[in-house]
């Protein structure tokens, strides 16, 4: 196995996930977002969203926070310290093994 | 063909950390601001030279009211338009204030160069050469990179505004010296330059709002307002 290969397998799994990926790169620019928000940019339905962030708070990448604007729920997600690092290190990685 | 791929994903990756900062102007919202700022900042500074009713304090308590009507305009816009259809963003403050520090530096920096500039010119070559309108064509040019380079290079129509304003910037630098000074009700090189330069703003402030209004409207046009249903 050669070192980008390597380089390639040791990527975190969580993050590498081209859906995970696509809400932690927008979470990444920005202090927090609501579920709509990345709803709108990943074009993904509320289903799949659901399940990816479900697995990103799983790893405690993401914080979630079900709260109301005015009188409609509204779920506010942001990215936690440790998730900013994972993702830190994994563009990293990746401009390491490209 | 795998690292192609890899490759791919991360520029789209780069290009979509850039997305959030975009999204900010999704409604036309920063555009609408930006225009109702440089065209009421004309207003208020043409008044008072042709408007004899027109208290000095006027300006003042003017400009107070058009940066508060903008702060709350923007702010209904998001909260009762753009959050209830595409969702909400808090952005991170540390960068922007790096950002807007950076970034006004740079304008005082051309501000303080133009006025150098300007008085250079009043001493050494004469007050009806074309050194004096140079500022605000310059500024004009600058903007317009600006715009083309964060706007116009993700909506393609708004390339047009762009050239709009490259043409205004090339114009402002070939109207005649004596009519901007008759517009200040003064004759001087610092007349000429500052009407330049509020000429400039007057009609960059009439395209942005042109473009900020055709942008919100395709906004509208484009989305609705998000179901309640649970997330």
């Amino acid at each position: 196995m050669n070192l980008k290969t390597r380089k390639l397998a040791e990527l975190d799994r969580v993050i590498h996930e081209p859906g995970r990926l696509m809400i932690v790169a927008l979470l990444s620019a920005v202090e927090q977002a609501d579920f709509l928000y990345l709803q709108h940019e990943t074009e993904m339905n509320k289903g799949t969203l659901s399940s990816h962030l479900s697995r990103l708070e799983e790893a405690k990448y993401i914080e979630v926070t079900k709260t109301y604007r005015g009188k409609i729920p509204q779920t506010l997600l942001r990215l936690t310290a440790e998730g900013r690092q994972a993702f830190a290190q994994y563009r990293r990685r990746m401009k390491e093994a490209l | 063909m795998q690292e192609h791929e890899e490759v791919t994903k991360m520029d789209q990756v780069e290009r979509l950390m850039q997305r959030p900062i975009l999204y900010d102007n999704i409604d036309g919202a920063g555009e609408l601001a930006l225009g109702f700022f440089f065209l009421g900042y004309t207003l208020l500074r043409w008044l008072p030279i042709h408007a004899i009713w027109w208290h000095r304090y006027g300006v003042l308590l003017g400009f107070l009211l058009l940066i508060a009507a903008i702060h709350y305009g923007v702010k209904a816009i998001k909260t009762h338009i753009t959050y209830p259809r595409t969702g909400f963003v808090e952005y991170r403050k540390r960068g922007y204030v790096w950002k807007g520090a950076i970034a006004g530096a740079v304008v005082g920096l051309f501000i303080g160069l133009g006025i150098v500039l300007v008085a250079h010119s009043h001493w050494v070559v004469g007050r009806s050469h074309w050194v004096l309108r140079m500022p605000a064509a310059l500024f004009g040019l600058i903007f317009a990179a600006g715009y083309a380079y964060k706007i116009a290079s993700t909506v393609r129509w708004k390339w047009a505004m762009a050239a709009a304003m490259a043409i205004c910037s090339f114009e402002m630098a070939m109207i005649p010296a004596g009519a901007i000074r008759a517009m200040m009700g003064r004759n001087s090189a610092f007349a000429t330059a500052f009407g330049a330069l509020r000429l400039t703003f007057a009609f960059y402030g009439l395209i942005l709002l042109i473009s900020g209004g055709i942008s919100f409207v395709l906004y509208l046009r484009h989305t609705q307002p998000a179901s309640e249903t649970a997330e």
